[in-house]
This record gives C-alpha cells, structure tokens and sequence, in this order.
C-alpha cells in the first residue's frame, strides 16, 4: 500500500463526499423553500400589522407556516388554495390584492363543503402558483377565467332559473334557439351528425370553442358545421353555456341541492309528471283529483309538502300515487302550486296545444332550425349544394309533399345531396335519418306544425 | 462495547486487513485479498457495482414511497400529486427512483455487454452468466411492473402496449398476460398485482439471485482476467499442493480460488483497495442519481383514461424497440425475434466454449463472436431509436427535427 | 510544513489530514442529513382526517337553553343566555357517544352518568367529559375546535344580540 495511492484516493473521497453533502444540501434548500410559504408569510405580516391589541398580535404572530386544505371526500377532491389564499372568509380583506382577497358570495356554497376548484377548476392538490391554477401541461382543467364562471352553476343547477347566473340562462336560450340540436345531441336528445356535446365543456377551452363557433372548418379540419352568426353578448352566453357542459356528477349531499325550488321548476315538474292527467287547471284536465287553481287559497305549504310526501297521511283513501319526491322538488312544485294563477298554463301543457303547436315545440326541441333556419326559413349555407348552394326552406313543404310522405322523408333523411358541380367537393351538410331519434307522436305534430307554415294565400296548387 | 460490534479496529497489519474482511457480515462475501486486475477501473468500469447500488438506492427510496403510495385506481395518482406538492422530500425521492430506475436498466445492460466483451462467460462463469441474464430480466420486470404505478397516461398506455406485446406469444402469450392483468382489461386487478410484484416479490427474487450471483464471483475465482498469468487451473493433483497454505475442502474441489500465495505481486488487501474503491464508486452513484433527481422531474402526465389513448401509445424506451418490431409482424417482430435473442443469450456460454481470449477486450480470437454480438446490438439501439424519435401519431414515420403541425386541440 | 514520507506508510501530511478530515466530514453529514430527510418526509404534513376544526352555524341558530347534539362531530352544542360552549359527547370509559338526559348525560354502554358541567356522577368513566374551545370565526359562525380542550367555566360570550 503506497502513500500516493491513498492521497489519491483521499483526494477522490474529499472531492465525492462534498459532492453528495452539497447535493443534499442542495435536495434540502429546493424542498425547504416554498413558494406558498412567502405567500403565507405575507398574509401572517399583514396580520400582524392589523392587530389592534398585543393579544391580537401575539396570536397573529403564532399562525403556524403549514399547508391548508378542504377535504372533499364526497366530489374526491383537496382543495389547497386556502394554504395562499387566506383572507377569503374575511371580509376585512375585501379589496386585497390576490392572494389576500376575501371571496364574496360565498353564502350559498360554504367552502368546508364545496371547496374552490368545482366553480374555479384548476388543479385542487397542487401547491405552486402555476400547477395550482392549472395553465401547465397535463392538466386539462385550467381555471375559468372569471368571466366563464356562470359556466360552473349549470353543473348542478337548470340552467334556466337562477336568478344568480343569468348569463348562463341567456346561453341556453341562444343554444335551444339556433337549433344546434339539428346536429348534437345533447342530454340524450339531438342529432348524430356532430359529435355529442355532454362533456365539451371540460374538453374544450373558452377560446377554443368561441373560434370554433366562429370559423368551425378552421379549428376542425373537414367540419360541415355553418360558421355562427351571433352576436359578442350570445357568442360569449353560448361558449359558457357549453363550459357548464361537463358531465360531472354531483353525489349524495350535492345531488339534493340539484333543484331550486323555484316556481319555473315547479312548472316543469308539473308537466313532466303529468299532473293535468288527473286534476284540472284552467278548466282542463283530467275529473279524478280536485281542481287546482286556487289550491294556495285552500291549503297551506306545510300541508303541501306533506301531501307531496305521502297523500295518503293527509288525505286517507286518496288514490294520488307517491311520487317519491326530493325535499326540494315538493318544495318545488309548492311554491308552482301557490302561484298557479299567474302562469298562463295553457299555452304550455302540450296536452292543452293543438298539433301545430305541439309541433312547433317539436321543432325546437331537435333544431330542425340549426339546418332549416330559424321557423324553416332556410338561408343556411351548404356549398356546393344544387338548391341555391344552401339548405332548402321549409316554409313550401305542404306544397310538395303529402303528410304521409313528409313523414317519411323525415324518418329516411337524405344522406345523398346532389351537388351543383360534381368536379367541386360534395356539400357538407345532409339530412340524418330521424326515425330512432324521434317518435311518431312527435312526427305526427311536426309534420302538421311544418304544414302550417305555408304563407297565408299562397296556394301554389301543386 | 466498539469491539463487540466492530471486531477489528481500524486495521494496522496485514493479519488486521483480512480479519477486517473475514469477521464482517456485510464485507465477508468479498474475498481477503484480491487480484490487482480486478481492481482497474478500465476492464470491469465497475457496471455491475453500478448495477448493485442503484438497486439499493431503489430499494431505500422504494420503501420510503411506499408510505404515501396507494396502489388504487382512485388513489393512486392523488399520491403522486401529493407527493409532489406537499410531502416533505416527496419528490426529490420520486425523481431518484425515477432516475436510479432507469439508469439501472441502462446500466444493466452494459454489464451484459463488459461481461460478453470480455469473455467473462466462458468457463467456470457460464452459469454465473446465467443468472445474470435472470437478473436483466428480473430488472425489466421491475422497470416495467413499476412503470404502472403513477396510473397516469404515460402508465396505463405504456403497460396497454407492453402487455399486448406479450399477449402474441403462441400458446402461452394469452394466459401470461390473463395472469398479469388479472383479467382482460389494464384495471384495478392489474395495478394491484404489478404493486405486489414490484414492492416484493420481484426485489425478493432478485435479491437472493444477486447474492447467488455475487457467490459466484467469488467461487469462480474473483472476476475474469487473461489467462496469461496463468492462475486459473482445472484441478490440482492431490500430489502437487503447495505446502505453504492449508486448503479448505472447497478449494480442494475446484481449483479456481485465487490461489493465495502463488502470485503475491498480483495480489493485494481488499481492505483498503477494493473497499475504498467501493466506497468511491458509490458516492459517485449517489452524486449522479441526486444530481438528477434535484434539477429534472420524472413525468407524470393526466390521469389514465381507458377511452383516450394517445397517438402514438408507446412502451417504456426499454421495450420501443420491441415495439417497432412488432410493427412489422406481431408473431416474428414480437416474439420469435425476441425468444431467439433471449434464448441465445441463455445458452451463449453452453454453445461458444472455447476459452480464448477470456479477460481481454475485444480479443482478436474473439472477433466472429463480438462481431455477431456488437451487431445485434446496434440493431437493438438503432431500433429503439427509431422507435423513441422517429414513429409519431399511428406509428407513422416522422422526422423529429420536424416541428409537428399546429395542434388545434382544446388546450 | 511537509515531511518526506516516513516509514511508516500510514502517516498522512497535514493537507492530506485535512482533506481526509473533510471527506469523511462530508461523507458523514450527507449521510446523517439523509436520514433526516427521510425521518422528516414520514412525518405528514397534511392528514386526510375531517378537521378538527368545524363550524357550527350561526349563534342566532342555537335557542337560549338548548343542548344540541351535533351528529356529524360528535359534540353537544349547548346554550345559555350569551354564553355559548361545547361539550365532547365521547365517554371517557370508552369512546361511546352519550346520549342526552333530562339533566345531564348518560352512556348507553356501561351506564356511565355525568352532569350538566361534563363531571362524572356515577359509572366505570374514569374522568369528565371534555369542553371544546368555542371561537367567532371570520364570517361569524361558532367556530369549534376540538383539538382544544377547555376548563369547564371557559366559555364564548357573545354581545347581547340575538
């Protein structure tokens, strides 16, 4: 064994061992230092600042350094944003700077319940600034910007009614009357030619779907769908509304909180049940049950709802079936029942319309106007096509065809579209067969809604 | 109370050096006194202590994870994301397992390379190479059963790919991956089984078959070196013993131990040389995996989803180059090829018996042999390669130094 | 000041001490800080239990005089005038939640008995229930923490409101 040999290997040992050490030591610095620890440093400072008494302050002092989280066993989700975010219970910090800003609004959905990220996406579990909100790779639900967040409410809540998201009702309007159900099927109801729309919401992001409403051939290569005419307000309502569209299901205590018992839900309940069958409203109906007009004069809430739950405990020997109504949709169809004198049911009890009415209904319910333009007056853009380059009107139908053989033509649709040039690419857009998406109840009244649109005194005697 | 545990002191003298060696448990495997050929850096460049230490950084880093880990398929992936967020050192850990994992398939590899370069398979070590192989193999399959894990994108399609691969093989392909997956599908059943093979009975077999392998380091006579110094002897005559030394029954019956006393020059001190060398090695190793697992993060991509598989899907690097050849033809691609390859790496010590050039690499006499070998290898680089850079969306050729067209997806 | 090297192979020179010294110093402490590290990453720093810490609604929601068994946390809520407290309804005999009887509580279990102030009056129990810290939280609910435990005369006062 020489003395050189072992310098030399003293030397290595030196040079390896302060390696590693400064290695570790290195590992250690990057674990130690957190971002969110500064975070927390400064809300703790402003604290300390605030504090109006010693006691305050020492107790300020005291917050420990740690990492904040709601558990959401219910929706499998940990939110972490309160470990930043701190002042969002306080209404002191109203008017902060983020993180420190207090989260108004929060009555409602209290955060040991909802946590932050079933309204604000994001990534829930992360604790940097960036993976935390989301805009990283392999994440694909980044925050909602602010101006989408109406989106979040229609994924528990109709759409239609609540007064605290209006723009995410505006969105469904616009989507139920530019007929894009013609194309997509959305909750189950629709046509197959554009893909189903159930989940685009947690797919697609906000300026992906706006360009796609836009220019749609620009962002879907080979896409038939007609670029959209809408107006900046509804272009945003409807890109929201599609957000909302998430296929998320709410469990348990959510799924109870899933109906607002307002008068509009209480309406829909009522005609979903069919309720008409055996009571009478505005001198319709059905001769089994007891009228219903001034039934809020009669009968008080309380007894309402317990009648909602079980008839036979407050009526015996009746013959109204339970239901098995929520809390909420009793609640529901109470507050409807109080205020049945000032809906005008008639028009909307599709027993109470006739065919052509119903078949209007019909007409809305598949967007036939998606293809048809609005009321079937036609006007949308099919290139190529040899009937004037667009998709034909519907408002000559009863002219040239027989009830019988309109039936069908919407039963086959019409997959072959002649074109105008052959050497030019066929046209986009075709009819798809409707008969296992609609039923024959329903083709009966639209045919007949469809007959009805002729203009006034244009009998072309065809 | 020092002497009870450590029985000898720092040593001072010869006699002191190998009791160091003798009366260790964790040093007794090695021998007292090794060759000094053994020891150049340049001839084993230590691959196979490279090997070793990188299982045990996986084994330590491996046991500290499994405290945060759950291997469900709802679970599993929120572990991830807390250890990386929010355990202290969560993913300084992950990142070294990550690394070591890969580095020891790599460094797996170039093992069996040294070993076939230098002829260190031939006689006595031909099934020492055996259970080398084994141990590749157990390695792969370390690599691929923890690659499951995450149970993210990267993972579900990675084992998706891998284990339809094994799905061709005739007769037995089917069953084999009915046993992996524990059904038909990449599930629960099939995380739950790749974690009770990863965390134990995997490390449990290759663990006894690297003591097995270490064993026999020692009772082939330490590791190869040529011939020329000519102490590597078939048996010795009862009659022509050397009287300086006492045999104990097993060196009686082979005569392949160093033989102490023969060739002092050649000889020296495990303690220092060898284990001081070891000791470096490992600091180095330490340093590497460290180095990595502070300034580059191992992957972890969106949750597995079944109905959205990436274009391409592709297996760990490891196995890309299985995978383009399956590409080809699943049957010869993915199973013939690869069953001949391992076969013969199997049987290579049984079929090339001749003894020349053991200890030297590259020897001239060895050139048909290297040469086959040398081949197939660059054939597997150049396929891996082409599997990692050059196959995009539908297994399609790219070019990498292409950019990929405008993606116009939702993010 | 440097000796040529002297018989005896095992004499270092002072720089060689030196860095011998410092490697095994190095060595040593990487190794040392490892094992920290790895005692530290066992400790969690976040747990996956429900929080200690919980609201219990508003004060106006609380009658005057009322004990009110709140299911989910396993605690009695209780009531008088401005004063507002909270009482565990784990018994310390154990761990069986008490039940509320007309003056005080009563075990199911093994009949343990305690008064209106948690204090054991009859029973296996070996000692009283325990009172849980009752604070204001920031958006005026009562903020309850049960990882503090309070002497029985301690309680919220709340300005005459409600």
């Amino acid at each position: 064994m020489n003395r050189s040999s072992m310098v030399r290997f003293y030397g290595w040992f030196t040079l390896l061992g302060l390696l590693v050490g400064g290695l570790v030591v290195l590992g250690y610095y990057k674990d130690e230092y957190r971002e969110w620890k500064d975070y927390q440093r400064q809300f703790v400072q402003e604290e300390v600042r605030r504090a109006a008494t010693p006691q305050q302050k020492a107790v300020a002092e005291s917050t420990p350094i740690e990492i904040r989280q709601i558990l959401l066993p219910d929706l499998n989700r940990v939110d972490r944003c309160t470990t930043c975010h701190l002042g969002v219970e306080d209404p002191s910090y109203g008017g902060y700077p983020q993180p420190l800003a207090y989260h108004p609004l929060h009555e409602q959905h209290p955060f040991e319940k909802f946590g932050c990220t079933v309204c604000h996406r994001g990534q829930g579990r992360a604790t940097t600034v960036a993976d935390a909100h989301g805009d990283v790779a392999h994440w694909d639900q980044p925050m909602l910007p602010l101006q989408y967040i109406q989106a979040s409410c229609g994924q528990c809540h109709e759409a239609a009614e609540n007064p605290a998201a209006p723009e995410l009702a505006r969105g469904q309007q616009v989507f139920e009357t530019s007929g894009c159900r013609g194309c997509h099927k959305l909750d189950g109801v629709g046509g197959n030619i554009g893909p189903e729309l159930d989940k685009v919401g947690a797919r697609r992001a906000p300026e992906w779907l706006k360009k796609h409403f836009l220019t749609p051939a620009a962002v879907t290569p080979g896409s038939a769908m007609p670029p959209q005419k809408l107006s900046e307000t509804n272009l945003e309502a409807i890109v929201l509304f599609m957000l909302s569209q998430t296929g998320e299901s709410a469990p348990g205590y959510y799924a109870s909180m899933k109906v607002l018992p307002s008068v509009d839900q209480g309406q829909r309940l009522f005609q979903q049940k069919g309720c008409i069958g055996c009571h009478t409203v505005g001198g319709q109906g059905g001769k089994v049950g007891p009228v219903l007009d001034d039934v809020g004069l009669r009968r008080s809430p309380e007894w309402m709802m317990l009648h909602f739950r079980d008839p036979q405990s407050v009526t015996p020997g009746s013959v109204m079936p339970k239901f098995g109504f929520t809390d909420t949709e009793a609640r529901a169809l109470t507050e409807f029942l109080l205020h049945i004198r000032e809906r005008n049911l008639a028009s909307t009890l599709p027993s109470l319309m006739n065919s052509a009415e119903r078949g209007r209904g019909v007409f809305r319910k598949y967007g036939c106007a998606g293809c048809h333009g609005p009321d079937g007056k036609g006007g949308v853009p099919n290139p190529n096509a040899k009937t004037a380059e667009q998709v034909p009107g519907l408002i000559y139908v009863a002219d040239g065809y027989t009830k019988d053989e309109l039936k069908k033509r919407i039963f086959n649709g019409q997959r072959e579209i002649t074109p105008l040039d052959p050497k030019r690419p066929p046209p986009p857009l075709y009819m798809p067969p409707w008969r296992s998406l609609i039923n024959d109840a329903e083709v009966d009244d639209l045919t007949a809604y469809l007959f009805s649109l002729l203009p006034k005194g244009e009998n072309t005697g065809f | 109370m020092g002497r009870s545990i450590f029985r000898v002191g720092l040593p001072q003298s010869n006699l002191e050096r190998s009791q160091a060696m003798t009366s260790s448990f964790l040093l007794h495997i090695q021998p007292a006194k090794v060759h000094k050929h053994s020891l150049k850096a340049g001839y084993s460049l230590g691959l196979g202590l490279i090997s070793l230490y990188l299982f045990f950084i996986l084994i330590g880093t491996g046991v500290l994870l499994m405290f945060y880990y759950v291997p469900s398929t709802d679970r599993a992936y929120n572990t991830m994301k807390d250890l990386q967020f929010v355990v202290s050192a969560g993913l300084i850990l992950r990142n070294m397992h990550r690394w070591a994992a890969h580095l020891m398939v790599l460094f797996v590899m170039l093992h069996l390379c040294r070993v076939f370069y230098t002829g260190a398979y031939k006689r006595p070590r031909e099934f020492n190479w055996v259970i080398g192989v084994g141990l590749f193999l157990m390695t792969l399959g370390l690599s691929f059963t923890g690659y499951l894990l995450p149970w993210d994108q990267l993972a579900f399609w990675a084992i998706t790919v891998g284990t339809s691969i094994a799905g061709y093989a005739p007769i037995i392909g089917p069953k084999v991956k009915y046993l992996l997956l524990g059904g038909n599908i990449v599930g629960q059943e099939s995380l739950t089984r790749f974690y009770a093979l990863h965390v134990i009975v995997l490390p449990t077999l290759t663990l006894m078959m690297v003591a097995v392998h270490l064993w026999r380091v020692r009772k082939d006579g330490g590791l190869s070196r040529p011939d020329e110094s000519g102490d590597v002897v078939e048996q010795i005559p009862l009659g022509q013993l050397p009287t300086n030394k006492s045999y104990g029954l097993m060196e009686l019956a082979r005569g392949t131990t160093p033989q102490v006393g023969k060739n002092p020059e050649d000889e020296v001190f495990s303690w220092p040389h060898l284990v001081f060398r070891e000791i470096l090695l490992f600091l180095l190793v330490a340093a590497v995996v460290l180095f990595l697992a502070i300034f580059w993060n191992a992957p972890l991509e969106e949750y597995a989803n079944p109905i959205h598989p990436p274009n391409p899907a592709k297996a760990p690097w490891y196995f890309l180059g299985l995978q383009e050849f399956v590409s080809y033809s699943a049957f010869w691609g993915g199973v013939v090829i690869p069953g001949l390859l391992v076969t013969a790496l199997l049987l290579l010590p049984y079929l090339d018996r001749n003894r020349a050039g053991v200890g030297r690499w590259f020897a001239r006499e060895r050139m048909v042999a290297n040469s086959i070998f040398t081949l197939c290898l660059l054939a597997a680089i150049v396929f891996t390669i082409i599997g990692t850079f050059f196959r995009g969306p539908n297994w399609g050729w790219v070019e990498p130094w292409r950019r990929p067209p405008a993606i116009t997806e939702g993010h | 000041m440097n000796h040529s090297p002297a018989q005896d192979p095992n004499d270092v020179s002072r720089r060689g001490f030196l860095q011998l010294t410092l490697g095994w110093l190095a060595g040593t402490f990487a190794i040392a800080a490892s094992a920290a590290g790895a005692v530290r990453f066992l400790v969690p720093n976040v747990l996956f239990e429900p929080s200690q810490l919980f609201k219990a609604g508003k004060a106006e929601d609380y009658p005057d005089g009322s004990v009110t068994f709140l299911e989910a946390e396993r605690v009695f809520l209780v009531r008088q005038g401005n004063t507002y407290r909270c009482l565990s309804a784990i018994c310390t005999h154990l761990g069986c939640t008490v039940d509320r009887a007309d003056h005080g509580y009563h075990c199911p279990c093994h009949g343990s008995v305690f008064d209106d102030q948690g204090s054991v009056k009859g029973g296996p129990a070996p000692r009283g229930l325990a009172w849980f810290q009752v604070a204001l939280s920031k958006d005026n609910r009562l903020l309850v923490d049960k990882s503090r435990t309070v002497p029985a005369d301690k309680y919220l006062v709340l300005p005459t409101k409600v």
